[in-house]
């Protein structure tokens, strides 16, 4: 999954968008979610994404993870420019070269959690042995590799989203986006949840891009963006000072 | 997981949808296997009804000069309008021309008169005028006595119809016309096509029948070749006596095998129709399952949303429901394939000649439902691949 990349591709922003804006409907009724958006974000970042309900966070995400096409604006990954690409092509990075997570889960409640985390490989038609491994390697980095049989209607909510994240991972992505992962769990595991962002950010130097309303969550990150009305308001480095390591929390 | 274990999944989850919606296939298919199978079974009976039969006879029958008609009065009725100008003395020739092929030969004659067992009485059963080798050459045994050119020669049918109380009927009187006549003999019952007329019918020696009717022309000659092999050669034989009595050709000559051929081409004529007709409800079947899927993939949006989002491509979604639509309709065409051994071997047993499937039905029915599960498969996972993920996500 991790392809060798060139001198140029390690060195350029795993994700650089410039005058991203994204409209729904059309005539009357037409929403501007995204007003001309432009950003870099550097390989091994952890940012969060804030702003008020409507303010475009989720959709800038779903830009970002290759769910939706942009209305406008350029899109690079790694240096690449995916503006034109074919939907092919856009299904091909989707879940290997960016991996998203959801406020709602999204596992198929058909599957074991072993087959869910396996998901995308199949897709990417990773040999079986290897694929096997991979996701239970995930499985035991997200601390859930003793549920690996579970069904999804087996697992807790905490549980079910780090069977989530394991899935997003296990292909070895070059960034992770989160859309509220936090907002369907209660406050404890939630935090569990975002221990296990911020490990993975810290161990395996993951960029992760995550959206949140709480503000606590929001100062784990080592950057934040704030959005209103499809625009960023502001984006700015938390001090080091200021952040508080989820983990931390957790263990101790 | 690939695409028919989800299928399976998917069409095990909803059994008694995938019953419904099979169902379709199902009738179709059973309806063509069922009557091609049947088809197949009649064909192969009327074929070997006649081998064993008809396959050495060569009929003379009147025609229009140069007509070249080639219709068979005994099953096509009325000699297409020609009169006949065939006599028992043509029959006389052929018996003896010197043709090694010629075997036996006898004239055929319809005697246009009542036959009752009084007088007066009609009991509606035919009189013929035949000659002494008839039997033989129409392969029809006797249960008593014998033709000996004296009495009447009752078909088994007949002999019931005439007489239904008395269990011999030799040696009692019928009257065809006025004039009384001894039965001298009491055919076998014949099995088989051929043999359902002279079943029914009463045999009278065919000068005395000429004569009592007041005719002096034959309906036809039979003709029986001495070997199948040898049926062409008998023909020609046949024709060569005939032309020489009947310069100006008004006479045709029939091959009972040419009537085979027409009769198991009618017989496949009427089977492929009717599987034709069948066909279209396996096409409804179709639309059915169409219906369906279409049906399945707006309730699974979400999943869609979820494999697209994990990086399904459209083809490996488009895959996976036409895989479904394809398996549901493979399923109800394997289960129509057994009704259909199940009800033509009912049938079979019924009608009394050999069952069984034909392999071609099978295979081509089975393909058929592959196809229409395919076809119409298609458009709704079509619109399950199109999807965007977002789009297909946001319905809950
Ligand atoms: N499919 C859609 N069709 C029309 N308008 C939409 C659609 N999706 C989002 N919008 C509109 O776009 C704007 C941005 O929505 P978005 O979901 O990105 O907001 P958000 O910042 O994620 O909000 P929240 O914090 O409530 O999740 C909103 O005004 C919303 O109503
Ligand atoms: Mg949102």
């Amino acid at each position: 999954m991790s392809q060798a990349r060139t001198a140029a591709e390690s060195s350029a922003p795993v994700i650089s968008v410039s005058t991203l804006t994204k409209i729904y409907g059309q005539g009357e009724v037409k929403v501007t979610a995204l007003d001309g958006v432009s950003v870099e974000i550097p390989r091994g970042q952890m940012v969060a994404l804030m702003g008020p309900s409507g303010s475009g966070k989720s959709t800038l995400m779903q830009v970002l993870g290759l769910l939706d096409r942009p209305t406008s604006g350029s899109y690079r990954l790694n240096g690449q420019d995916l503006s034109r690409v074919s939907s092919r092509t856009m299904a091909e990075l989707r879940g290997r070269r960016i991996a998203f997570v959801f406020q709602g889960i999204h596992l198929l409640p058909r599957l074991s959690a072993l087959h869910n985390v396996e998901l995308p490989m199949v897709y990417a038609r990773v040999p079986a042995a290897e694929r096997r491994q991979r996701a239970t390697d995930a499985l035991n980095r997200v601390g859930v590799g003793a549920l690996v049989h579970r069904m999804p209607n087996q697992l807790s909510g905490g549980q079910a989203q780090r069977v989530a994240i394991a899935r997003a991972v296990a292909p070895g992505p070059d960034l992770l986006l989160a859309d509220e992962p936090t907002g369907a769990l209660d406050r404890a595991s939630g935090r569990e949840v975002l221990g296990v962002f911020q490990s993975l950010n810290q161990s395996m130097g993951l960029t992760i891009v995550m959206v949140t309303h709480d503000p606590v969550v929001g100062r784990h990150a080592e950057r934040i963006i704030e959005m209103e009305d499809g625009r960023f308001l502001r984006d700015y480095a938390v001090d080091d000072g200021e952040r508080i390591w989820a983990h931390q929390e957790v263990s101790a | 997981m690939n695409a028919f274990a989800i299928a399976l999944d998917s069409i095990w989850r909803h059994r008694l949808r995938s019953v419904l919606t099979a169902l379709g296939v199902v009738i179709g298919v059973f309806a063509v296997v069922t009557l091609t199978s049947l088809g197949a079974s009649v064909r192969s009976y009327v074929q070997g009804q006649f081998a064993h039969v008809g396959a050495t006879i060569v009929t003379v029958s009147p025609a229009n000069p140069g007509s070249g008609a080639n219709k068979h009065p005994r099953f096509a009725g009325a000699p297409g309008g020609a009169p006949s100008t065939l006599t028992v003395a043509d029959a006389q020739a052929l018996a003896a021309a010197p043709h090694a092929h010629i075997q036996r030969v006898s004239a055929v004659a319809d005697i246009p008169l009542t036959l009752g067992t009084s007088p007066a009485a009609s009991s509606g059963v035919a009189v013929s005028g035949v000659q002494g080798p008839f039997f033989k050459i129409e392969q029809i045994p006797f249960l008593h006595g014998r033709f000996d050119g004296s009495g009447v020669v009752l078909g088994y049918g007949a002999a019931h119809t005439l007489f239904p109380h008395v269990a011999n009927a030799m040696g009692r009187s019928v009257y065809v016309g006025t004039h009384a006549f001894r039965v001298v003999g009491i055919l076998k019952k014949g099995s088989g096509i051929a043999a359902l007329q002279s079943n029914r019918e009463v045999f009278l020696p065919i000068g005395t029948g000429l004569k009592l009717a007041g005719l002096s022309t034959v309906a036809e000659i039979v003709v029986q070749a001495n070997s199948t092999q040898n049926v062409n050669a008998a023909a020609t034989a046949v024709t060569q006596v005939m032309t020489a009595r009947h310069p100006s050709k008004n006479f045709s000559i029939t091959k009972e095998s040419q009537l085979l051929s027409t009769v198991t081409s009618t017989v496949s004529t009427i089977t492929t129709f009717l599987a034709g007709l069948a066909a279209i409800s396996l096409l409804v079947g179709g639309i059915g399952i169409m219906n369906i899927m279409l049906v399945t993939v707006t309730e699974r949006f979400r999943e869609i949303g979820i494999r697209k989002a994990m990086g399904a491509r459209d083809g490996d979604i488009l895959v996976q429901f036409v895989a479904e639509s394809v398996l549901l309709a493979l399923l109800g065409g394997a289960v129509g394939v057994g009704l259909s051994a199940i009800a033509s071997s009912i049938v079979a047993h019924l009608a009394g000649f050999p069952g069984g499937l034909t392999v071609s039905a099978v295979v081509l029915a089975l393909v058929f439902s592959i196809l229409v599960g395919g076809v119409f498969g298609v458009l709704p996972a079509m619109r399950a691949a199109r999807l965007m993920p977002v789009d297909a996500l946001r319905t809950e």
